[in-house]
């Protein structure tokens, strides 16, 4: 049996695990840059329908009106808190799958003289009681079946969050219930062609349609997600996290820029964030993209946006390297008089550190320039981001970067922002 | 095979370890008596997912020896017994308290964790 544990409204529930005069209240955080809703508690979405992903300039009123409290968003409290939910499930198996920031498949083939809806709560009460975040239980024989159990887990109120089905029955009872959006895997034009069919819930999708028509119209991936409806096991657990196939970054500035300079400074800075990423995963990079671009939700201003790739001569994780690169093909694709809201860069065809090919007409990256790497690396963790930077970088920082307004202390991580109670408060 | 290992020079290991000796010399009579150095984060943090470190101003807790600007320890995990001091929501807002026999009966108390330890700077 597998069980999947997601938690539910997971970045409104970490800002208020530290928050309880938000307890019950509709809470929204904002993406990155303050730009879009990205998640909401249910008092927000019963409340009222906040369109995901809008603009927040076009929604403010809305969310104001609603007395809706919204945060920007805060990442590192959120990693932080993923890790002690997924450090708290191992408690329950060793094998566990970190399957997304707030989603996790466990596997309980070994909890054979259990009851497993028993065993459902306790995950869900310990993991509420250890980490203050509420989730969600699904328990089924396999992944996508799991996924489906998880997901009536919240839709059915009497489940309380936890929902088992042990049985052929009860997973044929889920199907039936269950309609095509709901299963994990089918996307909206295999939904528009099995419509097509005839066919609308889950149950008509696993027992309904033959196996030859799947395979021919959905690839094995469809195959996959069949069987797999059917109670057969197809998906195993991935027990060691994927590496990234690409790492980028794009943040809106705090104010539009014009100038190359200040620009050019916002990308090293963006590359000297990606290439530790990279330095952390072993993996170096064969291409690297840079993007610039005008604001496009303005009318007054004059649009512009273009974006270049550049084949690196040699892999690399070398921030130096690509901070040259970056800044070279910046220069190709900036141009005066525009009003700049955003630069972004993008490092692919990421490959395994050992596996770089070396040009001959090139130096091969030193051992002393990993080393360096490495003790830049150190420091910045030590003592706080670009603390020992490259010169482009500059110390300008504050003219570009969008201050969020809005984010929470760092809870868990800054001894200077930690949880503050006041004791004559009354 | 062999004979190629007779051409390799060996490099001295990088980590010197503090307290055995190396090539020469007597060997430390400490060497089955050394232990890990006090690491506080294991003794005061015994359930690390569920501790968390809050930071107290002003002094309306004297009573429980918390003073302004201490720093608490709270154990999410460790169980709410009458008698402990502990974290606790009233009204949606956070209150230290001694949990007592009726505490656990209130329903406009929730308990947020269990106080283990006073940090308290000099």
């Amino acid at each position: 049996m597998i069980a999947l544990v997601d938690c539910n409204s997971f970045y409104a529930s970490c800002e208020q695990v530290f928050r309880p005069d938000l307890w019950g209240k509709p809470v929204v955080v904002l993406s990155n840059n303050d730009g879009c809703v990205i998640a909401a508690n249910k008092e927000a979405k019963a409340l009222t329908d906040i369109p995901m992903f809008e603009p927040v300039f076009k929604i403010k009123k809305l969310l104001l009106e609603n007395q809706v409290i919204f945060f920007s968003s805060n990442y590192t409290l959120y990693g932080e808190m993923s890790q002690r939910v997924m450090n708290t499930l191992k408690l329950f198996s060793p094998q566990v799958e970190i399957y997304s920031i707030d989603e996790s498949f466990i596997d309980l083939a070994n909890m054979k003289f259990i009851d497993l809806n028993t065993h459902g709560h306790q995950i869900k009460n310990t993991v509420l009681r250890h980490t203050g975040l509420p989730v969600g239980v699904g328990i089924a024989p396999t992944k996508v079946l799991a996924k489906l159990a998880n997901s009536m887990s919240k839709k059915i109120t009497g489940y309380d969050h936890v929902c088992v089905l042990d049985t052929a029955e009860k997973c044929i009872k889920a199907l039936q219930k269950a309609e095509l959006k709901d299963v994990w895997g089918i996307g909206k034009q295999h939904r528009k062609r099995l419509n097509n069919q005839g066919i609308f819930s889950a149950y008509e999708f696993a027992y309904d349609v033959s196996l030859a028509w799947v395979r021919k119209n959905m690839t094995v991936v469809g195959e996959r997600i069949w069987r797999e409806l059917r109670g057969e096991s197809c998906l195993t657990l991935a027990m060691l996290p994927k590496a990234k196939k690409a790492i980028g970054t794009a943040k809106s500035f705090g104010k539009k820029l014009t100038d190359l300079g200040m620009i050019e400074e916002a990308c090293a800075y963006y590359i000297a964030e990606v290439s530790e990423v990279l330095r952390n995963q072993n993996s170096c990079a064969q291409y690297i993209q840079v993007f610039l671009q005008t604001n496009y939700h303005s009318d007054r201003d004059a649009q512009y946006s273009k974006s270049v790739t550049v084949t690196l001569s040699t892999a690399t994780n070398d921030t130096y390297i690509l901070t040259r690169e970056a800044k070279k093909a910046l220069q190709t694709i900036y141009k005066p008089g525009y009003r700049y809201k955003k630069v972004g860069v993008n490092l692919s065809g990421l490959i395994p550190q050992e596996y770089v090919q070396t040009n001959i007409f090139e130096q091969e990256i030193t051992k002393d320039r990993r080393q360096l790497m490495r003790t830049v690396d150190k420091l910045n963790q030590k003592y706080g981001k670009s603390t020992v930077c490259s010169a482009l970088v500059g110390n300008r920082i504050s003219e570009w970067e969008l201050v969020k307004n809005d984010r929470s202390p760092r809870y868990t991580t800054q001894w200077t922002e930690l949880l503050k109670i006041d004791s004559e408060y009354l | 095979m062999e004979f190629e290992e007779l051409y390799k020079i060996k490099t001295p290991d990088e980590v010197h370890q503090a307290g055995t000796s190396k090539q020469t010399g007597f060997p430390s009579p400490a060497t089955h008596y050394l232990e890990s150095t006090i690491d506080l984060n294991s003794i005061l943090t015994s359930n690390r997912d569920a501790t968390f470190f809050i930071r107290i101003s002003g002094n309306g807790w004297k009573a429980y020896n918390i003073l302004n600007q201490d720093v608490l320890i709270i154990d999410r995990a460790a169980v709410a017994k009458p008698g402990k001091l502990a974290l606790v929501v009233k009204a949606g807002s956070f209150k230290i308290e001694r949990l007592t026999a009726a505490s656990a009966k209130k329903d406009e108390l929730t308990v947020w964790g269990v106080v283990t330890y006073i940090i308290h700077s000099v």
